[in-house]
């Protein structure tokens, strides 16, 4: 049987006036009208709504949402030491931005960053809950670095402070840690950094199952490395990435996939059961009772039904494909 | 038309009414009619700002539109609207849905473009969202592919180019802030942006902002249009030496003001980096300009930096003593 997760990220604001509730927080918040208190329990509170969302499509592996996420590179890199956070750069070629990192002195991990957000999202789901972490390299690359001369050094750096995140994780209970390496799917050839920076992360994992994301296109061209990862499982985005799809056709893999082929870009919706016929596809080259179905990025790029939407299109897609040939 | 002229790039902040205006009519507490009346009084009091401060080719400023990418979208058949989506922080915009074959029901800015030509003697530039920036920029459930699509708003982005054109519009802008989002479709943009520009007898401008230009250099000569406007400012002027170097072989307006920043930059600063221009582009090429919409200004904040534009252009232009 096939399972199914997601990436990452999930809408935190929808279109009726309950689902805006976080967005008129946040706007009184910055203007002094309520505590940062009332504002953590708004998140709390739409962080449960998103994993009832997720549990009520049944999605078996689920994430906060990342709903206390500015975005991905700023939210880790502000609970580091040695960064400053700068001015608004454009996330990838998707039309949103990201708060660069500024590198100023030594990384350096202080206390946990995730672990408070996770153990709460825990809490309130019977099923796991999966920690996500943006990876060394992508931060590395993304950031603007006034301090190591390079990128190679600065993304060791953070391999060891995000080492002790990956430590204090699995430590509160986290069995299902994913690290995002975007990055690859536009520069291949940062394939070696990206093994050499994962070990530490895998060193500090315990008994939790390492996963690594690879979102925003195709990694055809270094899909042999990939298996030689230090990670347990390999996560690819099948959508815009959909070069890499005869590769695993044609070599299939030794570790576990997680599957991502339901677009997370677009709002239209695709039809379960001719992804179920895909999966289909790999059976005999990939160990499907090991992989997941998934969308192929974090579902924020979608309004909020949009992205429920595509929650019960993977759901019905994978036991579609449980009862295919 | 005079050497060294002064442009802004489109956009301009709308007053406070306006913005409150706009927010009722939108829940339907404001009939669309006396909407109009203030967007017209609000475009009138721009093109006369223009006017007086002596900019040379004046915009309307877009006091009618919100997202430049919704505005036409909500004017095209075959397309609907989206929720929520986030762009950073806690701003959220409704995207554009292609949900059919797209067609055009009747000119979508040229009533705006007559009423704000009608306003001033000066030339009032046309302004189109760009045919990729458009594909970029909304989801597709109708084409099924990035190429389809884009020229799908190709073609009747160039119908509305010719309309503006025969409604006296002698120059024509089209907006490509997506421009760099994929280096590997670029081929696409150029082809896009012909299929738009094609056997147009207006002056052509692309404008964009905020890109990798490494990665775009190479193709800029190859965008067809007559001018090229570039933010050129934020990214602290980089791209001049790379120009002069290799030539660019069109007109370029020079963004010399930072619209990202609150600061109404001294004219010394405006002074020096239009002197660094004139190091690389002869004033017969050279247009003077802001790095790209001042909308997210305040009222305020864009008359000063549009004054400040204004004043070193002179003065360079006094300094050089060219007419």
């Amino acid at each position: 049987m096939v399972r199914t997760t997601v990436v990452g990220n999930y809408p935190r604001v929808g279109d009726t006036h309950e689902e805006q509730r976080l967005r008129r927080a946040i706007a009184r918040h910055d203007l002094g009208e309520v505590t940062s208190e009332e504002l953590h329990n708004a998140e709390r509170d739409v962080v449960r709504d998103i994993l009832r969302e997720q549990a009520s499509a049944g999605i078996d592996l689920v994430t906060d949402g990342q709903v206390t996420w500015t975005d991905s590179q700023s939210h880790l890199a502000r609970g580091l030491g040695g960064i400053e956070i700068d001015g608004l750069v454009r996330y990838f070629d998707t039309n949103t931005y990201y708060r660069q990192p500024v590198v100023v002195g030594p990384v350096s991990w202080r206390s946990p960053i995730l672990v408070e957000e996770w153990r709460a999202a825990q809490s309130a789901s019977k099923r796991p809950v999966k920690g996500v972490l943006t990876g060394p390299v992508t931060l590395a690359e993304l950031a603007l670095d006034k301090h190591y001369g390079g990128v190679r050094p600065l993304a060791f750096d953070l391999a060891k402070a995000l080492a002790q995140e990956v430590a204090a994780l699995q430590a509160a209970g986290a069995r299902h840690i994913q690290i995002d390496e975007p990055i690859l799917s536009r520069r291949p050839e940062q394939i070696d950094l990206v093994r050499e920076t994962l070990g530490p992360l895998a060193a500090s994992k315990g008994p939790a199952e390492l996963s690594l994301f690879i979102a925003f296109g195709d990694v055809a061209k270094i899909y042999r490395r990939l298996q030689e990862l230090p990670v347990d499982v390999l996560g690819l985005d099948l959508v815009q990435g959909a070069k890499t799809w005869a590769q695993i056709k044609r070599r299939g893999s030794s570790k576990p996939l997680v599957l991502g082929l339901v677009d997370a870009r677009n709002t239209k919706a695709e039809d379960p059961a001719a992804l179920a016929a895909r999966v289909g596809e790999l059976r005999g080259r990939v160990d499907l009772d090991a992989a997941y179905l998934s969308p192929s990025n974090g579902l924020e790029f979608l309004p909020r039904a949009k992205a429920r939407e595509k929650l019960s299109v993977l759901a019905k897609a994978a036991t579609l494909a449980e009862a295919g040939p | 038309m005079t050497a060294l002229p002064t442009t802004s790039v489109g956009s301009l902040p709308k007053p406070d009414d306006l913005v409150k205006a706009r927010s009722k009519a939108a829940k339907g507490g404001l009939a669309p009619a006396e909407l109009r009346t203030l967007e017209e009084k609000a475009t009138r009091e721009w093109i006369g700002f223009q006017e007086q401060i002596g900019i040379d080719v004046l915009v309307d400023g877009e006091q009618y539109r919100g997202d430049m990418a919704t505005y036409f979208a909500e004017n095209l058949e075959g397309m609907a609207v989206s929720g929520l989506v986030r762009s950073y922080g806690n701003r959220y915009y409704k995207k554009p849905i292609v949900v059919g074959e797209i067609r055009r029901k009747a000119p979508i800015s040229v009533d705006w473009f007559r009423f704000a030509q009608g306003l001033t003697e000066k030339p009032v530039k046309g302004m189109i969202t760009g045919p990729y920036t458009m594909m970029d920029w909304s989801f597709d459930e109708h084409y099924g592919s990035r190429e389809e699509t884009a020229m799908a708003f190709a073609r009747i982005l160039h119908e509305e180019a010719r309309d503006l054109e025969a409604a006296g519009a002698t120059i024509v802008q089209v907006d490509e802030p997506a421009l760099s989002a994929r280096a590997d479709e670029l081929p696409l943009v150029v082809r896009a942006v012909g299929a738009v520009t094609k056997g147009l007898k207006a002056k052509t401008i692309l404008h964009t902002c905020y890109g990798n230009y490494d990665e775009i250099f190479s193709y800029l000569n190859r965008l067809p249009v007559d001018q090229l406007d570039l933010e050129m400012s934020n990214s602290g002027l980089d791209l001049l030496e790379r120009f002069a170097q290799e030539p660019l072989r069109k007109e370029i307006a020079f963004g010399v003001v930072d619209v990202h920043s609150h600061v109404v930059e001294p004219k010394e600063v405006v002074v020096e980096r239009i002197e660094r221009a004139l190091q690389v582009f002869g004033p017969q090429k050279l247009t003077i300009d802001p790095d790209c919409g001042l909308k997210t200004r305040t009222v305020d904040e864009a008359k000063g930096k549009l004054r400040v534009l204004v004043d070193a252009t002179r003065a360079v232009k006094a300094a050089h003593g060219i007419r």
